[in-house]
């Protein structure tokens, strides 16, 4: 408990951190740092209404993270989160696309597992470089990313072109309203009742099964659950698909959802968000369903910024890359006895 | 003729330090230790493991900072912890783990230390420059050859070589004589001889008395981080008295027991009690026919190894390091391929069958290397110890991890394992604790063949002593045990066999009384 | 074909300097995935201090400046703050994209892109078709061949290798791995100054939000394909370049019938190939992942 206490009191002292340099940064940029904390704070938590935007933000982002926290927890960095929820997405549109005029009770499930399929699909070909090969998941997965937002661009522009669509901006065709499973407010006691049900899967899976606890164990050492006789491969695949079905259903949630249709490069940062904020929460689900508020809140500030408050959206983009280089420190300057001491472990 | 020359040793020592503290988070390694060495003589400095040994050696070379105390190499005094001043005044240290870098080629690796000399080369003057120097210390090892590629005594060799580019007055090898066959440390020490002549004081950091008394002119004795005694004569103490100061005051028995490991003059049979010769005919719990593995960046493929361990017998694997041993263990451990051959296990052929069937017959493995094969250092003491049950059922059952944290504290308690919680990282744990938490994991009533690859290394006597009562008493439970071990001793004295390995061949076998002189030749093939 | 290598230079030239800053870092034992960031800031830098001053030399200044400054924030945080370099780098790169995007609109508003009145100094007549590359270009092949010697032919270069290989090594013999690695890094900086100067006023003239679109991967990408020998990366650099300069043609030749954004990908399906080619060859990374973070042994 008291480790726990430390590490959360430990990650927020990074995200302070993170947060001051940002100051600077602005600042820098000539924007007044307090008044641009202060708009955020507003847009994201304090401005009337600003929970409801939120905890829309927070809900595919918390189901991606938990998906990001499974493969982090099992030993692998699959930083690929946003190209399986592009694909995810991608999928459902063409079912949606496809189905059109179908009754809803069909579409819908088909929808969510074409969804959750494809997303598991750009996971599992990095998955199976990765364990088979020996190819750098870092890499691969990176490389996914912008190939399916190649396939995105691709897509709108082609097949699931909207013919009516005009100007620059390329999309699908609307999705119909039988299908939608929330307005564009995104709070919908499907979306709600999803992201609760992951959330209670993803941690009883965690923390009450045996693979849980050897992916844990993986995770942190896999040479030792090799020596125990697991296989690395099959706890590793399971890791990447699991991951990537989540993103997938992610992307699932936004276009049946708050988006209501899949446009050409929407929430490009979806998936590296979602990596922070399993980082944040230290790999756990339940501090996830935290954290996924505080950065579904900056997602909903971003909007608001420029509208509202004639900001540019960037800071958003800052806060977050100045929480990602901090947040994965583990010593502070001075406290020498830390790497000492890891010394003492490794060089005896 | 040793009292004469320390006698005439001049007033300038070597490598002086004075009242020299080392502190590694909360544990002392080093307390107060003042020590000098007169200039052009062989030292050794002697303890257990853990006395703080390579500690010195690290202070000496200015690789560790001590919280306190003085260094002086050549009577002048020189800042603590910084190598490039210990080196300038002519300190250099052989590591026990070689330290360098296994892509570079054997001259690059003596330029890349290199203080003088022009810091842009060709590459064939790079080699015309070292050259020399290799030829001049009867180092065997082509210049293009990358470090990766060199058998262990090669790289031994080139790592001096590396240690003597600048002209060094100072030489520390820690513990060199680990790695090597019985002939390869008297071509060790004959090189060390060579080097004295010439003019250089050497410091040894050794842990047997045998070695010491063989080569050293003197002794300092190391003892938790304390000095116990020294710089003496060789010639001034024995065997004896030297296993004393070096175990310190213990009970009598035991004493006789660390003694053996320490001096590693007795044979086996006075103290490893025959087993039972019924057991051994019965039949065997492993059989290993014939088995072939491919070579790999771990270490030389086997060629047609065929060992059978019968119930309650403990047979040993003795052979120079990097000779297959590892190679062994993983086939058995189905980490490597067997190409060909057969692997039984109570008579069940196994060879195609994956480490956790095997294990549910009753393999257990104590790896070589405790912190990155046996435990994860950064996971709760349960998680390490509940990992071998969670692998026996279905990955996505349910499971009561408090059950699990009960049972761990029930099991380390019985095992003697000192910690706080079943919660704290294994990585707090000493050496000696976190061996017995592995042990406590894979020596369990299911057991029916234990692999225990180096499972004393880094231990002090206390926790060697429980190590070998453990498996003593698994092999009394009627466990087959294979111990791997590059300490001869450890494996006369606890060892119902001893099989040699070389090349990947198990190239002979012993039976008690066991003789150092035979099985040294078998090591290095030269019976 | 002439036409076609200078596609090729064009698009590989910025990506080979950036993969040799990828390789400095990778021998010196970082996973540089600031890469992108860096490039991005050099870019942005030298086209906004050429705007601003009317100076090129200004803008150079600049960019090295502030990617050097960059790299020194990693080095700080995955060295003395002992953070994952991958997550690190990939903050760095957010912080450069966003950073730019904010400078940008601070200076110029709600504008997607900066023109600057004028470009590096092309190499001229002289050179006959290949007159309109830059100097940079010409470059290049001295930088990588510098490269190799310093890594390969010098003590300081073992030394640094060292650092990165078997750092204790390196510490025995009274090298500090942190201050090489500091070095490497802020090379690093210098050399993805220049490729971002080269990318945005090498060909162009011009500072767009996001131009690197990847780049700074792709040389990662490189450095892993041409295990961190320069020469080995130099060359899957230029490799990359080969097909984007592929898919720019056949856009330009075949228009609408082929699938543009999916010619684009290519170098970064050939990344994936790449690496895993070169997993296969060299029989991979092990089970365990090291999640790339600095050793210390």
């Amino acid at each position: 408990m008291k480790d726990s206490l430390l590490a959360v009191a430990r990650a927020l002292a990074f995200v302070v951190l993170a947060l001051a340099l940002c100051g600077v940064i602005f600042e820098f940029a000539g924007y007044s740092a307090p008044e641009m904390f202060q708009s955020i704070a507003d847009g994201a938590f304090l401005n009337p209404g600003a929970w409801e935007g939120s905890l829309r933000w927070a809900m595919p982002l918390f189901i991606t993270a938990t998906g990001v926290i499974i493969s982090f927890r099992s030993g692998y960095f699959n930083v690929g989160a946003q190209g399986q929820f592009y694909i995810g997405a991608i999928a459902t549109t063409f079912v949606v696309d496809f189905l059109n005029g179908y009754p809803a009770a069909l579409v819908v499930p088909l929808c969510f597992i074409a969804g959750v399929a494809g997303g598991a699909v750009w996971a599992l070909w990095p998955g199976l470089l990765r364990v088979r090969s020996g190819a750098d998941e870092v890499i691969t997965t990176l490389m996914g990313n912008f190939i399916a937002g190649l396939i995105l661009i691709y897509v709108t522009g082609g097949v699931l072109k909207d013919p009516s669509g005009t100007g620059q901006v390329m999309a699908s065709r609307p999705v119909a309203a039988a299908y939608r499973i929330s307005s564009e407010v995104g709070l919908s006691p499907t979306i709600v009742g999803a992201a609760v049900v992951v959330g209670v899967l993803m941690w009883v899976l965690v923390n009450r099964t045996a693979f849980g606890v050897l992916a844990g164990l993986a995770g942190r050492n896999s040479t030792m659950v090799v020596w125990q006789g697991a296989r690395m491969s099959r706890l590793g695949i399971a890791g990447f698909v699991l991951g990537g079905a989540l993103a997938g259903l992610a992307g699932t949630i936004e276009v049946l959802g708050p988006n209501g249709r899949l446009v050409s490069g929407f929430l490009p940062a979806h998936g590296f968000t979602a990596i922070l904020i399993a980082l944040v929460a230290g790999l756990s689900i339940s501090g996830a369903a935290i954290v996924s508020v505080f950065f579904g809140g900056l997602a909903s500030a971003s909007l608001y910024l420029p509208v509202l408050a004639g900001l540019p959206a960037a800071a958003i983009d800052i806060i977050n890359a100045a929480i990602a280089l901090f947040i994965t420190a583990r010593a502070a300057p001075g406290l020498g006895w830390l790497t000492a001491r890891r010394r003492m472990i490794r060089g005896a | 003729m040793t009292k004469a020359m320390l006698a005439e040793a001049p007033t300038a020592f070597a490598l002086q330090c004075r009242d020299i503290s080392v502190q590694y988070g909360e544990v002392a390694a080093l307390v107060g230790v003042s020590l000098a060495f007169a200039p052009k003589l062989i030292h050794a400095v002697v303890g257990q493991n853990g006395a703080g040994k390579t500690t010195f050696a690290r202070v000496a070379a200015g690789i560790v900072k001590p919280v306190s105390g003085t260094l002086a190499i050549g009577g002048r005094e020189i800042p603590t912890g910084n190598v490039g001043q210990a080196r300038a005044a002519g300190v250099e240290l052989v590591h026990q783990s070689f330290a360098l870098p296994p892509s570079f080629t054997v001259a690059e690796s003596m330029e890349f230390g290199a203080e003088r000399g022009r810091p842009v080369f060709s590459r064939r003057g790079l080699e015309k420059r070292w050259q020399k120097h290799l030829e001049n210390l009867g180092v065997r090892a082509g210049l293009r050859d990358r470090i990766r590629d060199l058998p262990v005594e090669a790289q031994q060799g080139v790592e001096i070589a590396r240690a003597l580019v600048a002209d060094a007055k100072v030489l520390i090898l820690d513990e060199p004589t680990a790695v090597l066959s019985p002939s390869g440390i008297e071509k060790l020490f004959e090189r060390l001889k060579g080097l004295k002549a010439s003019g250089v004081t050497v410091i040894l950091i050794l842990h047997k008395i045998r070695e010491v008394l063989g080569v050293a002119d003197t002794v300092s004795v190391l003892r938790g981080g304390r000095l116990v005694e020294g710089p003496i004569a060789v010639g001034a103490t024995n065997a004896r008295r030297l296993s004393a100061s070096i175990i310190g005051v213990q009970a009598e028995k035991e004493i006789a027991a660390d003694e053996a490991a320490l001096v590693g003059a007795t044979a086996g049979d006075a103290l490893a009690g025959a087993a039972p010769a019924a057991a051994i005919n019965a039949a065997p719990v492993l059989a290993m026919q014939r088995v072939v593995t491919r070579a790999d960046s771990e270490g030389p493929g086997l060629e047609e190894v065929s060992l059978r361990i019968g119930r309650g017998e403990i047979v040993g694997v003795a052979g120079v390091e990097g000779n297959g041993q590892r190679t062994l263990v993983r086939v058995l451990a189905n980490l490597v391929e067997a190409r060909s051959g057969q692997i039984l296990l109570e008579g069940k052929d196994v060879t195609k069958t994956p480490l956790s069937e095997r294990r549910a017959r009753g393999l257990r493995i104590i790896p070589f290397e405790r912190n990155s094969e046996g435990l994860s250092l950064s996971s709760a003491l349960w998680e390490n110890w509940s990992a071998r049950q969670l692998l026996l059922g279905p990955a996505l059952r349910l499971i009561n991890p408090s059950w699990y944290r009960n049972a761990c504290d029930a099991s380390l308690k019985e095992w003697d394992v000192r910690y706080h919680t079943t919660m704290q990282a294994a990585g707090s744990l000493s050496g000696g604790n976190a061996q017995k938490l592995i042990l406590a994991r894979e020596i369990d009533a299911d057991a029916s063949l234990i692999i225990a690859a180096q499972p004393t290394r880094g231990l002090d006597v206390g926790a060697t002593a429980f190590v070998w009562r453990a498996l003593r008493d698994a092999r009394a439970r009627g466990c087959a045990v294979l111990i791997i071990s590059s300490d001869l001793d450890e494996l006369f004295d606890i060892c119902d066999r001893i099989v040699v390995m070389l090349s990947g061949r198990i190239v002979a076998e012993f039976r008690p009384p066991y003789r150092l002189g035979e099985v040294g030749a078998a090591m290095t093939g030269a019976h | 074909m002439e036409e076609f290598v200078i596609a090729t230079l064009r698009y590989g030239t910025p990506l080979v300097y950036v993969t040799m800053a990828g390789v400095l870092a990778q021998r010196a034992g970082v996973w540089n995935l600031g890469l992108e960031g860096l490039m991005i800031i050099g870019c942005c830098a030298a086209v906004l201090g050429l705007v601003q001053t009317g100076s090129l030399l200004f803008g150079l200044v600049l960019a090295v400046a502030l990617c050097v400054l960059a790299s020194a924030l990693l080095w700080f945080v995955v060295e003395r703050l002992r953070a994952n370099p991958i997550i690190a780098g990939l903050g760095l790169t957010g912080l450069g994209l966003g950073g730019t995007d904010l400078a940008v609109q601070a200076i110029y508003g709600s504008q997607a892109t900066v023109n600057a009145p004028y470009g590096l100094p092309r190499l001229g007549p002289y050179f006959g078709d290949f007159g309109v590359l830059s100097v940079l270009v010409a470059a290049m092949p001295f930088v990588v061949f510098g490269l190799w010697a310093l890594l390969r032919r010098t003590r300081f270069g073992l030394q640094l290798s060292a650092s990165g290989e078997h750092p204790f090594a390196a510490r025995s013999v009274g090298v500090s791995p942190a201050r090489m690695r500091l070095i490497a890094l802020c090379l690093g900086g210098v050399l993805c100054a220049l490729g971002g100067a080269e990318l945005a006023l090498g060909s162009l003239t011009i500072f767009a939000y996001g131009m690197t679109a990847g780049r700074g991967f792709m040389a990662f990408s490189a450095v892993i394909f041409g295990a961190g020998h320069p020469i080995g990366s130099a060359a899957a650099a230029l490799f990359f370049a080969i097909v984007g300069a592929i898919g720019i043609r056949a856009q330009l030749a075949f228009g609408d019938r082929v699938p543009n954004d999916l010619l684009l990908a290519l170098p970064y399906l050939a990344t994936v190939l790449g690496i895993w080619i070169s997993a296969r060859f060299r029989g991979g990374a092990k089970a365990a992942s090291s999640f790339g973070e600095l050793r210390d042994y």
